[in-house]
């Protein structure tokens, strides 16, 4: 039946696999709910490989704060987090999907940089986190099939639902339809099987040689999404389906917009139900993309995007190019993750009963760095919802650079994890974070004083000229870690003309009120 | 009428803040080892030696000087700044001819301990970035009292941070175009002496020396463009006695035009500064120096001996340099160099 058999395990860890504290990294691309109350997984791939990091938190006075940071680092030949989830051409391949399958743990896509060439381009099946020393890969064969013109990405994981009534693991698999893996005989013995949507017979097909991946008979699958084991939403290119899994029929939603265009991805959750459903229409080289909703069991329609006067602006979600990396939903509201291709945009939208809800006067529906839900201004890369406690439902935001934002009152406020290396006391030690930089990125300042300053940073060239006043006599208050403020404290390579300064090595002082001086360095590498 | 001068007030208040981020600065990296000087006995009265026939190196001062050379000259330097910054220089220079002087000198700058810190706030490497300078030069006395010359440079400047980033194809090295600079320098008499230096001139259109860096190979890092400053340094020197012992003080005015245009009057392009310096034969053979260059203050001590080898006798001096980076508030007490002649 199978084409080939690549065996259950793959090898997993690097030799060095090992449990630490902190985060894999701080470039981090998905979360999950951990095997305990109060903990979460971080999916991270930085500049020295991928891997997980269990974070438990703990909550007091509606402040969190993490207690212990756990990781496991991966090989260094195989990645969650695939090469183009920024800049995929493929909304459905923005994204790190993940699901919480009980015994299974937090599952999570498996890509492969085959060849150490290519980069993680080449889905190989998927991994399984129970525990920090328990994680392992696990390989998903290919359906015995023709796949003509094929290329790898094509049958990339891009959804995961567990069905823990019957054991079984969903996985949509773009052109090879949908896989199910039934781990009732337990998570080493799957039994494995592998279906296609026919949009020509509504049937829910088991995968043969007949299969035919072309949009009008077997339709890729991008998305699925299921509430209860008698339902299951079926995103693909040619339209969103509604699963029976008792009889194996399907139907079509019955609504044209989402009938006839290709799904890209289908969400369900919250008190009362809310189903978010993304659609990607292609017409030749250029796409409409629309965001769909079905709130409370009623009928799916466009998402409206109010602006702060209650007037309704349209088409803010196609004109933005968006597309949402994973919902999370705490109570009636639910949080997309989006961003913009290559990440030029990218925060969370908060909808509510009416609609997206705007945070500021400007119609600005994306809720991020100026809204205060990560300290830097990074890009955000998804969301997750998990229980805090027995009462509260936390928010985490990952991050690209500014490891994740925990928020334990539904995205009032927030608070940042993220590796930190110790500095000294009132300016005895300044870290540029990262010190090598080109014109536009940004290296924070780092320091910590013990108490409340007035902080001035300023830039100086090798020869001690001064080319830039960061902050002047700034507020800052004392910590134990870090009296940085992310959002100023960090240079951008430029000069106070704005110009970007030459190649070469800069010298940065931060001084206080107190009579403390402290240096840094960092190295810009140009830029215009 | 007091709300027109309220008005004209407003615009000018305007038009100075708008001019405030337009102003060209000196404070970017490029050229920085060329603005610092060379030999600690020049540094110890405040880098003047443009206008004066016994600095060292020549060819780096004013190639002009190369054709006052009677002998073969040498002078070296080294000195170690706060923040880890270190350098030196050597210059060696000598007589062709009646009429003629050729030299050479090197210029280093180096930062000796730069820490390598990744996105993840982790030390992933240390790197020690540097920076040279090579002048080639050659002058020609056109008289008793006046010399011209030409000078080339040509510098290199290395990240050294490529070993770092295994995953980024990042490129360490650079080398900068050729640069000319060319020189003129009078003695009028026993007392004054004057000079023109103009640095930093290319062969391209406008005679800039413009540059192109691509700091990655696989273009994740963006291209970025540059020009050298052209400098013109005016300098005057003069020569007396206090309390019966020489003294020498010398000042240079210098302009950079930091603009890719033959002629540029637009004031924000350009900034002017200046440099001054004295020396004071205190004691015999003692020497006690002071100036400043531009921000930075300096002290210097120097001493002259020579030793006997065989039926020669050969001239040394020793000298000291104390630097206050005033900008920055940084005392660097350990600058050294020492000359002669073959």
């Amino acid at each position: 039946m199978f084409r080939k058999i690549f065996g259950f395990l793959l090898v997993l860890f690097a030799a060095g696999a090992f449990a630490s504290d902190g985060l894999v990294s701080n470039f981090t691309f998905a979360a999950g709910p951990g095997p305990s109350t109060g903990s979460f997984w971080v999916v991270c791939r930085g500049t020295t490989g991928s891997g997980l990091s269990l974070v438990n938190l703990s909550i007091a006075n509606r402040v969190v704060s993490a207690t212990s940071i756990t990781q496991e680092i991966l090989a260094d030949s195989i990645s969650p987090v695939q090469d183009g989830v920024f800049s995929d051409v493929t909304a459905e391949h923005r994204r790190t999907p993940f699901v919480n399958a009980k015994s299974l743990g937090l599952v999570l896509p498996l890509f492969v940089d085959r060849d150490s060439a290519g980069g993680y381009l080449v889905p190989q099946g998927y991994l399984s986190a129970r525990a920090t020393n328990a994680v392992s890969a696990r390989a998903l064969p290919n359906p015995e099939s023709s796949f003509e013109g094929d290329t790898a990405m094509l049958h990339a994981s891009s959804a995961f639902v567990y069905d823990s009534s019957d054991r079984n693991l969903w996985i949509a698999r773009g052109t090879y339809g949908v896989t199910i893996e039934n781990v009732s005989k337990g998570i080493n013995s799957p039994v494995r099987s592998f279906y296609a949507v026919n949009a020509k017979t509504l049937s829910f097909d088991t995968l043969s040689a007949s299969y035919e991946a072309t949009r009008s008979k077997n339709p890729a699958v991008f998305g699925l999404a299921s509430e209860s084991s008698e339902k299951m939403w079926v995103a693909t290119d040619s339209g969103l389906f509604i699963l029976n899994p008792l009889t194996w029929k399907l139907s079509r939603s019955g609504v044209t917009g989402l009938d006839t265009s290709r799904v890209t991805g289908v969400w369900i959750g919250g008190t009362p139900t809310q189903i978010i459903v993304e659609t990607s229409k292609r017409y030749g080289n250029s796409t409409e993309d629309k965001l769909w909703r079905s709130y409370n069991g009623g009928k799916f329609a466009e998402v409206v995007f109010r602006d702060t006067t209650g007037k309704v602006q349209k088409n803010i979600y196609d004109k933005a190019d968006y597309s949402i990396s994973n919902a999370a939903f705490v109570g009636k509201t639910a949080f997309l993750s989006v961003q913009a291709v290559e990440g030029s945009e990218s925060g969370l939208l908060k909808l509510d009963s009416a609609g997206a809800v705007p945070w500021d006067n400007e119609n600005q529906w994306l809720y991020g760095f100026d809204a205060g839900v990560v300290e830097r201004n990074v890009v955000i890369t998804s969301v997750v919802a998990f229980p805090l406690s027995s009462s509260v439902m936390a928010l985490a935001v990952c991050t690209y650079g500014s490891g994740v934002s925990v928020s334990a009152d539904t995205g009032k406020t927030w608070t940042s994890i993220v590796n930190q290396t110790a500095v000294k006391d009132d300016l005895g030690s300044i870290r540029m974070v990262p010190s090598v930089i080109s014109a536009d990125d940004q290296s924070l300042v780092s320091y910590k004083v013990s108490k409340p300053s007035k902080i001035t940073i300023e830039v100086f060239s090798y020869d001690m000229r001064k080319v830039r006043t960061i902050v002047k006599d700034a507020d800052r208050q004392a910590s134990v870690t870090r009296s940085t403020k992310a959002s100023e404290d960090y240079w951008d390579g430029r000069d106070n003309g704005g110009r970007a300064v030459a190649m070469g090595i800069y010298y940065i002082r931060v001084k206080d009120n107190h009579g403390h001086v402290g240096w840094g360095k960092a190295i810009t590498l140009g830029g215009k | 009428m007091k709300n027109h001068y309220l008005f004209a007030l407003l615009l000018l208040a305007a038009a100075t803040i708008s001019f405030a981020d337009k102003k060209a600065n000196l404070g970017g990296f490029d050229n920085f080892v060329e603005r610092m000087g060379a030999g600690s006995r020049e540094l110890g009265r405040g880098n003047t030696g443009s206008a004066d026939t016994s600095a060292l190196p020549g060819a780096y001062f004013n190639p002009a000087i190369l054709g006052f050379r009677n002998s073969v000259e040498y002078s070296l330097a080294a000195e170690k700044r706060d923040l880890d910054r270190a350098g030196g220089s050597l210059g060696i220079e000598g007589r062709i001819g009646s009429r003629m002087g050729i030299g050479a000198a090197v210029l280093y700058r180096t930062d000796l301990d730069f820490t390598v810190i990744n996105d993840d706030d982790e030390d992933v490497g240390t790197a020690r970035p540097y920076f040279t300078i090579t002048y080639v030069g050659l002058g020609y006395r056109l008289t008793r009292k006046d010399a011209i010359g030409v000078s080339f440079a040509l510098s290199y400047d290395n990240m050294d941070v490529s070993d770092s980033y295994e995953g980024a194809d990042l490129v360490d090295g650079y080398q900068s175009p050729v640069t000319l600079n060319l020189g003129w320098l009078r003695e009028w008499n026993e007392k004054w002496s004057s000079s023109i230096v103009i640095r930093n001139l290319s062969f391209s259109k406008n005679l800039s020396a413009t540059w192109t860096r691509n700091a990655s190979t696989d273009n994740s890092v963006s291209e970025s463009e540059g020009v050298r400053p052209k400098v013109l340094q005016i300098g005057l020197g003069y020569h007396s006695k206090l309390l019966g012992r020489p003294i020498s003080s010398w000042m240079e005015a210098i302009d950079y035009q930091i603009a890719d245009t033959l002629l540029a009057f637009d004031p924000d392009l350009h900034v002017w500064t200046g440099r001054f310096g004295m020396e004071w034969e205190a004691i015999p053979d003692g020497l006690l120096r002071f100036g400043f260059d531009d921000s930075n203050y300096t002290l210097g001590l120097g001493y002259r001996f020579s030793v006997r080898l065989g039926k020669h006798r050969y001239p040394f001096e020793i000298n000291y340099a104390l630097i206050y980076e005033s900008e920055a508030d940084l005392w660097d007490p350990l600058s050294f160099g020492l000359r002669g002649a073959l």
